[in-house]
Protein backbone atom coordinates (compact mmCIF):
# COMPACT_ATOMS: atom_id res chain seq x y z
CA UNK A 1 0.00 0.00 0.00
CA UNK A 2 3.03 2.05 0.76
CA UNK A 3 4.30 1.41 -2.33
CA UNK A 4 1.22 1.86 -4.34
CA UNK A 5 0.49 5.44 -2.33
CA UNK A 6 4.01 6.57 -3.66
CA UNK A 7 3.60 5.83 -6.85
CA UNK A 8 -0.01 7.37 -7.08
CA UNK A 9 0.94 10.30 -5.72
CA UNK A 10 4.03 10.66 -8.10
CA UNK A 11 1.65 9.75 -11.21
CA UNK A 12 -0.96 12.44 -9.92
CA UNK A 13 1.96 15.11 -9.69
CA UNK A 14 3.20 13.90 -13.27
CA UNK A 15 -0.21 14.00 -14.44
CA UNK A 16 0.24 18.14 -15.30
CA UNK A 17 3.48 17.70 -17.93
CA UNK A 18 3.89 13.99 -17.93
CA UNK A 19 6.86 12.51 -20.41
CA UNK A 20 6.68 9.78 -22.33
CA UNK A 21 7.92 7.35 -20.26
CA UNK A 22 5.49 8.17 -17.19
CA UNK A 23 2.25 8.55 -19.89
CA UNK A 24 2.79 4.59 -20.83
CA UNK A 25 3.38 3.55 -17.42
CA UNK A 26 0.01 4.88 -16.28
CA UNK A 27 -1.79 2.86 -19.17
CA UNK A 28 0.16 -0.33 -18.11
CA UNK A 29 -0.65 0.23 -14.61
CA UNK A 30 -3.70 2.25 -14.06
CA UNK A 31 -5.64 -0.64 -12.54
CA UNK A 32 -3.02 -1.39 -10.00
CA UNK A 33 -3.04 1.94 -8.26
CA UNK A 34 -4.77 2.92 -5.52
CA UNK A 35 -5.01 7.13 -5.36
CA UNK A 36 -5.03 9.00 -2.19
CA UNK A 37 -6.65 12.67 -2.34
CA UNK A 38 -3.33 15.14 -1.39
CA UNK A 39 -3.79 16.82 1.80
CA UNK A 40 -2.23 20.32 2.07
CA UNK A 41 -2.04 21.32 5.38
CA UNK A 42 -1.09 20.23 8.90
CA UNK A 43 -2.80 16.86 8.98
CA UNK A 44 -0.23 15.88 6.40
CA UNK A 45 2.11 15.49 9.58
CA UNK A 46 -0.53 12.49 10.58
CA UNK A 47 -0.98 9.80 9.18
CA UNK A 48 -4.32 8.89 7.95
CA UNK A 49 -7.24 8.46 10.23
CA UNK A 50 -7.64 4.79 9.56
CA UNK A 51 -4.62 4.19 10.93
CA UNK A 52 -4.64 5.72 14.09
CA UNK A 53 -4.36 3.47 16.95
CA UNK A 54 -3.96 0.49 14.62
CA UNK A 55 -1.86 -2.07 15.97
CA UNK A 56 -0.18 -2.95 12.45
CA UNK A 57 0.05 -0.70 9.24
CA UNK A 58 0.57 -3.00 5.98
CA UNK A 59 2.97 -1.34 3.87
CA UNK A 60 5.10 -2.70 0.49
CA UNK A 61 8.17 -2.70 -0.14
CA UNK A 62 10.75 0.93 -0.42
CA UNK A 63 12.13 2.17 -3.68
CA UNK A 64 15.27 -0.01 -5.29
CA UNK A 65 17.61 1.52 -6.74
CA UNK A 66 16.90 -0.61 -10.16
CA UNK A 67 12.98 1.33 -9.61
CA UNK A 68 14.64 4.34 -9.03
CA UNK A 69 17.31 4.62 -12.66
CA UNK A 70 14.31 4.05 -14.10
CA UNK A 71 12.86 7.46 -13.75
CA UNK A 72 13.69 10.60 -14.93
CA UNK A 73 15.33 13.52 -13.11
CA UNK A 74 11.72 15.20 -12.68
CA UNK A 75 9.86 12.28 -10.95
CA UNK A 76 13.02 11.82 -8.81
CA UNK A 77 12.94 15.03 -7.66
CA UNK A 78 9.33 15.14 -6.48
CA UNK A 79 9.58 11.44 -5.06
CA UNK A 80 12.62 12.94 -2.43
CA UNK A 81 9.76 15.30 -1.10
CA UNK A 82 7.05 12.50 -0.90
CA UNK A 83 9.59 10.85 0.70
CA UNK A 84 10.37 13.31 3.19
CA UNK A 85 6.80 14.28 3.89
CA UNK A 86 6.29 10.47 4.65
CA UNK A 87 9.47 10.36 6.87
CA UNK A 88 8.45 13.65 9.05
CA UNK A 89 5.10 11.73 9.13
CA UNK A 90 6.28 8.63 10.65
CA UNK A 91 8.86 10.94 12.93
CA UNK A 92 5.60 12.38 14.07
CA UNK A 93 3.84 9.10 14.62
CA UNK A 94 6.86 7.71 16.43
CA UNK A 95 7.29 10.78 19.03
CA UNK A 96 3.63 10.85 19.80
CA UNK A 97 3.20 7.05 20.72
CA UNK A 98 6.68 7.58 22.70
CA UNK A 99 4.48 10.55 24.22
CA UNK A 100 1.70 8.45 25.15
CA UNK A 101 3.99 5.20 25.99
CA UNK A 102 1.60 3.35 22.82
CA UNK A 103 3.34 1.13 20.91
CA UNK A 104 4.24 2.74 17.52
CA UNK A 105 2.61 0.67 14.87
CA UNK A 106 5.03 -1.01 12.17
CA UNK A 107 8.40 0.70 12.47
CA UNK A 108 9.86 -1.19 9.69
CA UNK A 109 8.55 1.86 7.70
CA UNK A 110 10.83 4.49 9.00
CA UNK A 111 13.64 2.23 7.70
CA UNK A 112 12.32 1.86 4.03
CA UNK A 113 11.74 5.35 3.58
CA UNK A 114 15.20 5.90 4.77
CA UNK A 115 16.54 3.37 2.15
CA UNK A 116 14.85 4.72 -0.34
CA UNK A 117 15.91 8.18 0.43
CA UNK A 118 19.81 6.65 0.52
CA UNK A 119 19.09 4.79 -3.06
CA UNK A 120 17.64 8.05 -4.05
CA UNK A 121 20.67 9.80 -3.92
CA UNK A 122 22.75 7.42 -4.59
CA UNK A 123 21.04 7.20 -8.53
CA UNK A 124 21.08 11.39 -8.30
CA UNK A 125 25.24 11.14 -7.90
CA UNK A 126 25.56 8.20 -10.31
CA UNK A 127 23.99 10.45 -12.77
CA UNK A 128 25.94 13.48 -11.83
CA UNK A 129 29.01 12.12 -12.04
CA UNK A 130 28.22 10.37 -15.54
CA UNK A 131 27.01 13.85 -16.76
CA UNK A 132 30.31 15.81 -15.10
CA UNK A 133 32.54 12.88 -16.85
CA UNK A 134 31.01 13.03 -20.68
CA UNK A 135 31.14 16.88 -19.81
CA UNK A 136 34.42 17.74 -18.05
CA UNK A 137 35.92 14.62 -18.14
CA UNK A 138 36.11 14.58 -14.43
CA UNK A 139 33.84 13.08 -12.22
CA UNK A 140 32.83 16.33 -10.57
CA UNK A 141 33.34 14.54 -6.82
CA UNK A 142 34.74 16.35 -4.12
CA UNK A 143 38.22 16.01 -4.22
CA UNK A 144 40.19 13.69 -1.19
CA UNK A 145 44.00 14.68 -0.41
CA UNK A 146 46.31 12.27 1.02
CA UNK A 147 48.33 14.43 3.94
CA UNK A 148 50.78 13.57 7.09
CA UNK A 149 49.07 15.09 9.72
CA UNK A 150 50.36 16.99 12.81
CA UNK A 151 51.65 13.43 14.53
CA UNK A 152 53.28 12.07 11.03
CA UNK A 153 50.58 9.69 10.34
CA UNK A 154 49.07 9.59 7.12
CA UNK A 155 45.77 10.84 6.43
CA UNK A 156 43.23 12.03 4.46
CA UNK A 157 40.81 15.00 4.11
CA UNK A 158 37.83 16.31 2.06
CA UNK A 159 38.84 19.02 -0.24
CA UNK A 160 36.81 22.38 0.64
CA UNK A 161 36.28 25.96 -1.55
CA UNK A 162 37.99 28.60 0.59
CA UNK A 163 37.80 32.33 -0.57
CA UNK A 164 40.84 33.31 0.01
CA UNK A 165 44.26 31.16 -0.97
CA UNK A 166 45.82 29.59 2.30
CA UNK A 167 48.82 31.77 2.24
CA UNK A 168 46.32 35.28 2.87
CA UNK A 169 43.91 33.27 5.60
CA UNK A 170 44.79 34.31 8.74
CA UNK A 171 42.36 32.37 10.44
CA UNK A 172 43.45 29.02 8.48
CA UNK A 173 47.19 30.08 8.93
CA UNK A 174 46.52 30.36 12.92
CA UNK A 175 44.63 27.37 13.52
CA UNK A 176 46.75 25.08 10.92
CA UNK A 177 49.06 22.80 12.72
CA UNK A 178 51.96 21.36 10.28
CA UNK A 179 53.71 18.24 10.80
CA UNK A 180 57.31 19.25 12.35
CA UNK A 181 60.16 16.17 11.78
CA UNK A 182 62.03 17.26 14.54
CA UNK A 183 59.58 17.60 17.30
CA UNK A 184 60.73 15.22 20.04
CA UNK A 185 57.30 14.61 21.26
CA UNK A 186 56.11 13.86 17.55
CA UNK A 187 59.23 11.27 17.64
CA UNK A 188 58.80 9.84 20.73
CA UNK A 189 55.18 9.26 19.70
CA UNK A 190 56.06 8.14 15.99
CA UNK A 191 58.61 5.35 18.03
CA UNK A 192 55.72 4.48 20.43
CA UNK A 193 53.66 3.84 17.95
CA UNK A 194 55.61 1.88 15.07
CA UNK A 195 56.58 -0.46 18.48
CA UNK A 196 52.44 -0.65 18.87
CA UNK A 197 52.30 -1.59 15.42
CA UNK A 198 54.92 -3.78 14.92
CA UNK A 199 53.88 -5.73 18.03
CA UNK A 200 50.46 -6.02 16.87
CA UNK A 201 51.72 -7.32 14.03
CA UNK A 202 53.75 -10.15 15.31
CA UNK A 203 51.29 -11.03 18.10
CA UNK A 204 48.82 -11.92 14.80
CA UNK A 205 51.47 -13.85 13.12
CA UNK A 206 52.17 -16.12 16.28
CA UNK A 207 48.30 -16.31 16.97
CA UNK A 208 47.19 -17.15 13.43
CA UNK A 209 50.24 -19.94 13.10
CA UNK A 210 49.04 -21.60 16.35
CA UNK A 211 45.37 -21.66 15.67
CA UNK A 212 46.36 -23.04 12.26
CA UNK A 213 48.06 -25.65 14.24
CA UNK A 214 44.80 -25.99 16.59
CA UNK A 215 43.06 -26.25 13.36
CA UNK A 216 45.23 -29.02 11.80
CA UNK A 217 44.95 -30.94 15.18
CA UNK A 218 40.85 -30.90 14.96
CA UNK A 219 40.51 -31.26 11.42
CA UNK A 220 43.25 -33.48 9.89
CA UNK A 221 41.17 -33.99 6.66
CA UNK A 222 40.31 -30.37 6.28
CA UNK A 223 40.86 -28.83 2.58
CA UNK A 224 44.45 -27.62 2.25
CA UNK A 225 43.89 -24.81 0.02
CA UNK A 226 40.90 -23.42 1.74
CA UNK A 227 43.18 -22.63 4.77
CA UNK A 228 46.11 -21.11 2.82
CA UNK A 229 43.60 -19.21 1.35
CA UNK A 230 42.25 -17.77 4.96
CA UNK A 231 45.86 -17.68 6.39
CA UNK A 232 48.33 -16.81 3.48
CA UNK A 233 51.04 -15.78 5.90
CA UNK A 234 50.98 -18.66 7.70
CA UNK A 235 54.10 -21.83 6.70
CA UNK A 236 51.66 -24.53 6.94
CA UNK A 237 54.77 -26.66 6.40
CA UNK A 238 56.51 -25.28 9.34
CA UNK A 239 53.43 -25.52 10.87
CA UNK A 240 53.20 -29.11 11.01
CA UNK A 241 56.74 -29.27 12.21
CA UNK A 242 55.84 -27.65 15.40
CA UNK A 243 55.48 -30.02 18.36
CA UNK A 244 52.35 -28.67 18.75
CA UNK A 245 51.07 -30.33 15.62
CA UNK A 246 49.78 -34.20 17.03
CA UNK A 247 49.38 -35.31 13.36
CA UNK A 248 51.63 -37.80 11.61
CA UNK A 249 52.63 -36.74 8.12
CA UNK B 1 18.51 24.36 3.51
CA UNK B 2 20.28 21.07 3.77
CA UNK B 3 23.02 19.84 6.12
CA UNK B 4 24.67 18.72 3.11
CA UNK B 5 28.33 20.69 1.78
CA UNK B 6 27.55 23.57 -0.58
CA UNK B 7 27.83 21.66 -4.06
CA UNK B 8 31.39 22.15 -5.65
CA UNK B 9 32.28 24.78 -8.60
CA UNK B 10 32.28 22.55 -11.80
CA UNK B 11 33.52 23.98 -15.20
CA UNK B 12 31.54 25.27 -17.47
CA UNK B 13 28.37 25.57 -18.27
CA UNK B 14 25.41 26.59 -15.77
CA UNK B 15 25.69 25.29 -12.33
CA UNK B 16 23.30 22.45 -12.30
CA UNK B 17 22.36 21.49 -8.79
CA UNK B 18 19.82 19.30 -7.56
CA UNK B 19 18.38 20.16 -4.37
CA UNK B 20 16.92 17.98 -2.37
CA UNK B 21 16.53 19.22 1.78
CA UNK B 22 17.60 16.93 4.14
CA UNK B 23 15.96 18.35 7.31
CA UNK B 24 12.51 16.65 9.14
CA UNK B 25 10.38 18.54 11.19
CA UNK B 26 8.06 16.80 13.87
CA UNK B 27 4.88 17.98 14.95
CA UNK B 28 4.90 17.18 18.57
CA UNK B 29 2.27 17.77 21.43
CA UNK B 30 2.80 21.88 22.85
CA UNK B 31 4.99 21.28 25.79
CA UNK B 32 2.94 23.83 27.35
CA UNK B 33 -0.64 25.53 26.52
CA UNK B 34 -0.49 27.66 23.25
CA UNK B 35 -3.22 29.77 21.93
CA UNK B 36 -5.15 28.02 19.34
CA UNK B 37 -3.03 29.12 15.94
CA UNK B 38 0.14 28.29 17.83
CA UNK B 39 1.62 24.80 16.50
CA UNK B 40 4.91 23.29 17.84
CA UNK B 41 7.69 21.39 16.03
CA UNK B 42 10.57 20.32 16.28
CA UNK B 43 13.04 20.41 13.78
CA UNK B 44 16.60 19.58 12.56
CA UNK B 45 19.23 21.76 14.85
CA UNK B 46 20.60 23.08 12.00
CA UNK B 47 17.24 24.77 10.78
CA UNK B 48 16.78 28.56 11.21
CA UNK B 49 13.64 30.66 11.13
CA UNK B 50 13.31 31.23 7.29
CA UNK B 51 14.10 27.82 6.75
CA UNK B 52 10.94 26.82 8.53
CA UNK B 53 9.15 29.01 7.18
CA UNK B 54 10.08 28.43 3.37
CA UNK B 55 10.05 24.56 4.35
CA UNK B 56 6.43 24.52 5.71
CA UNK B 57 5.11 26.96 2.94
CA UNK B 58 7.23 25.24 -0.07
CA UNK B 59 6.54 21.63 1.38
CA UNK B 60 3.54 21.62 3.08
CA UNK B 61 1.96 24.90 1.52
CA UNK B 62 1.23 26.03 5.27
CA UNK B 63 1.31 29.79 5.55
CA UNK B 64 2.73 31.48 8.65
CA UNK B 65 2.99 34.16 10.12
CA UNK B 66 5.42 34.43 12.90
CA UNK B 67 8.26 31.95 13.81
CA UNK B 68 10.09 31.68 17.24
CA UNK B 69 12.49 28.88 17.97
CA UNK B 70 14.15 27.43 21.15
CA UNK B 71 16.74 24.74 21.81
CA UNK B 72 15.67 23.06 25.07
CA UNK B 73 18.67 21.40 26.93
CA UNK B 74 18.69 17.72 27.22
CA UNK B 75 18.31 15.84 30.44
CA UNK B 76 21.70 15.20 32.45
CA UNK B 77 21.17 11.85 34.35
CA UNK B 78 23.35 8.88 35.99
CA UNK B 79 23.68 5.58 33.67
CA UNK B 80 21.67 3.44 35.55
CA UNK B 81 23.69 0.71 37.04
CA UNK B 82 26.95 2.06 35.76
CA UNK B 83 27.29 5.38 37.57
CA UNK B 84 28.68 7.56 34.69
CA UNK B 85 26.71 10.64 33.38
CA UNK B 86 25.03 10.68 29.67
CA UNK B 87 23.22 13.29 28.80
CA UNK B 88 20.17 12.93 25.90
CA UNK B 89 20.51 14.98 22.85
CA UNK B 90 19.28 18.41 22.66
CA UNK B 91 16.10 19.51 20.38
CA UNK B 92 15.42 22.43 18.83
CA UNK B 93 11.73 23.53 19.24
CA UNK B 94 10.00 25.85 16.79
CA UNK B 95 6.53 28.06 17.79
CA UNK B 96 4.32 28.51 14.13
CA UNK B 97 2.18 30.95 14.37
CA UNK B 98 -0.78 30.59 11.73
CA UNK B 99 -3.35 32.94 10.74
CA UNK B 100 -5.69 33.98 13.98
CA UNK B 101 -8.75 32.34 11.85
CA UNK B 102 -6.85 28.77 11.79
CA UNK B 103 -7.26 26.92 14.92
CA UNK B 104 -4.78 23.42 15.61
CA UNK B 105 -5.66 21.21 18.19
CA UNK B 106 -3.39 18.33 17.89
CA UNK B 107 -5.47 14.96 17.80
CA UNK B 108 -5.50 12.35 19.55
CA UNK B 109 -3.61 9.82 17.37
CA UNK B 110 -4.06 7.01 19.72
CA UNK B 111 -7.42 6.16 20.83
CA UNK B 112 -8.59 3.52 22.98
CA UNK B 113 -9.55 0.81 20.90
CA UNK B 114 -12.30 -1.81 21.80
CA UNK B 115 -10.94 -5.38 22.69
CA UNK B 116 -10.97 -7.47 19.21
CA UNK B 117 -12.95 -10.96 19.59
CA UNK B 118 -9.60 -12.76 18.61
CA UNK B 119 -8.07 -11.53 21.46
CA UNK B 120 -10.69 -11.74 23.85
CA UNK B 121 -10.93 -15.30 22.73
CA UNK B 122 -7.08 -16.21 23.74
CA UNK B 123 -7.48 -14.36 26.81
CA UNK B 124 -10.35 -16.86 27.95
CA UNK B 125 -8.48 -19.47 26.70
CA UNK B 126 -5.28 -18.70 28.87
CA UNK B 127 -7.37 -17.75 32.00
CA UNK B 128 -9.13 -21.37 31.57
CA UNK B 129 -5.86 -22.98 31.30
CA UNK B 130 -4.77 -21.81 34.59
CA UNK B 131 -7.81 -22.62 36.73
CA UNK B 132 -7.35 -25.90 35.07
CA UNK B 133 -4.03 -25.86 36.58
CA UNK B 134 -4.95 -24.69 39.75
CA UNK B 135 -7.51 -27.82 40.24
CA UNK B 136 -4.87 -30.26 38.86
CA UNK B 137 -2.19 -29.01 41.77
CA UNK B 138 -4.09 -28.09 44.59
CA UNK B 139 -4.05 -31.16 46.35
CA UNK B 140 0.41 -31.72 45.70
CA UNK B 141 2.15 -28.58 46.98
CA UNK B 142 5.81 -27.96 46.88
CA UNK B 143 5.76 -29.88 43.64
CA UNK B 144 6.56 -28.24 40.09
CA UNK B 145 3.90 -27.75 37.74
CA UNK B 146 5.02 -30.68 34.95
CA UNK B 147 5.70 -33.28 37.93
CA UNK B 148 2.12 -35.32 36.72
CA UNK B 149 1.13 -38.28 36.39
Amino acid sequence: MFYNKLLSKIFNACSGNSGLKSASLRNTSAKYISTTARRDDLNEFFDIKENWGVPEVKSGRGWTKDDLRIKSNEDLHKLWYILLKERNMLLTMEEEAKEQVKLFPSPERLDKVRDSMKNLEDVVRERNKAYHLLETGKDGERPVEKYINPFGMNATKRLYEYPLPKHMNKKWLENHVPYKENNKDIQQFQLKLGENTFMYKKRKRTRDFNHVIGLLNRFPNMDMEALKGQYPDVDIEKAKRSRKYKGWD
Amino acid sequence: MSTRWYPLYQTGGPQLRVFLPNFWMKLVRPTHDQPQNVVQFSCSMEMTTPDIKNYLEKIYNVKTIDIRTRIALGKTKKQPGKGYIIKDDDIKYAYVTLHSSQKFDFPDLFPERKEDEADKRTMDEIKDGFKKYLETTKNRPNLPGWFSI
